[in-house]
């Protein structure tokens, strides 16, 4: 076949993320057939994503089978901070890239014996705006925000709130002494996500962590 | 910033397309940002030429249509939002969760040469 004299205008109307998508769907299917759910954490950095799953592991061992990978600019650390919990723990590092992708995910999931496990925990870079374009295949998107960002985050980042299953607010044990208003937090996170289950925790000190380990538990399969 | 690799990904979709239409390279093309999509349109047109150096849309001029939010009201049908009351009709405060257009990334129109 020639082709034809240029220029012509060609309408494609296709998704620029469209291989991330498929990938997603991928991981998607092998998650529902080993029976995992994975979740997706995601909160700007030091919200206490690890906190939560240090605090996660250490009180759910033994009733749920769990496991972790987690995104990171560079080093080891938090993996190696979750491992010390018993549980299987890899890093994905991913360089200069500032989300995890789902091809990222896809690549780490054969190091894990998931038909063993209930609960895979992805633990996303630390970043409130560019992991909200990609779908790593998760059964649910947990967005953390602590009482000590603030309580406009959810109107500054709404794309992130507006694809949250739940909102996780953090540090609550601090919340009186940096003067943190909960219920205009509360009414921000509503603005951005209409209806969103919000869980109040302390991590810390374990106040508030039954409802986010209900929802962990009765997380249906995607 | 992810646009560096929304661009790459840009790239990959607008090279398959212009092997399945026969050009040679690509000389413009448009793409559709959703305003609640989390990519701003300034950083990717900043990130597109280097992505797109030695690749058959070097040198491409790329047009950003921004797409803005349109929410379902329950009383007032389709609503244009506004960022800053998040998913909410900016008529009556009612929750909209249904995002009828505005989180698209989408690569619209190529010209091919």
């Amino acid at each position: 076949m020639t082709s034809i004299p240029a220029p012509r205008i060609v309408t494609v109307r296709q998704n620029i993320l469209k291989d991330n998508d498929r990938v997603a769907a991928d991981n998607r299917r092998t998650f529902q057939s080993a029976g995992v759910r994975a979740i997706n954490l995601v909160s700007s950095p030091g919200a206490g994503k690890t906190a939560l799953l240090e605090r996660t592991l250490k009180d759910l061992q033994g009733q749920l089978g769990m496991a972790v990978a987690v995104g990171d600019l560079a080093t080891e650390n938090d993996a190696a901070r979750l491992r010390q919990w018993g549980v299987q723990a890899e890093q994905i590092v991913t360089g200069t890239i500032c989300h995890l992708d789902a091809g990222m995910v896809q690549a780490v999931l054969p190091r894990f014996e998931l038909a063993a496990l209930d609960v895979l925990f992805l633990e996303n870079v630390g970043n409130l705006v560019c992991p909200a374009s990609y779908d790593l295949g998760e059964a649910a998107r947990a967005v953390l925000i602590s009482t000590t960002e603030g309580e406009d985050k959810p109107l500054k980042y709404p794309t992130m709130f507006n694809t949250a299953d739940v909102v996780v607010i953090t540090k609550m044990d601090i919340a009186e002494a940096v003067e943190f208003d909960l219920s205009l937090c509360r009414e921000n996170i509503d603005r951005a996500r209409p209806g969103v289950q919000v869980i109040e925790l302390s991590s810390k000190k374990g106040a508030g962590l039954e409802a986010w380990y209900s929802f962990v538990r009765g997380l249906p399969l995607p | 910033m992810h646009e560096a690799s929304i661009a790459l990904s840009l790239i990959g979709v607008a090279t398959e397309a212009l092997h399945q239409h026969g050009g040679e390279r690509i000389t413009a093309l448009t793409v559709r940002i959703g305003q609640w999509s989390a990519v701003v349109p300034e950083a990717l047109q900043a990130a597109f030429p280097a992505a797109a150096e030695g690749t058959p849309l070097q040198g491409a001029r790329l047009s950003i249509v921004s797409v803005p939010g349109v929410g379902a009201c329950p009383a007032h049908g389709p609503v244009e939002l506004q960022l800053a009351l998040g998913l909410r009709c900016p008529v009556c405060g009612l929750p909209t969760p249904t995002l009828l257009q505005g989180d698209e990334l989408e690569l619209d129109e190529l010209e091919l040469a």
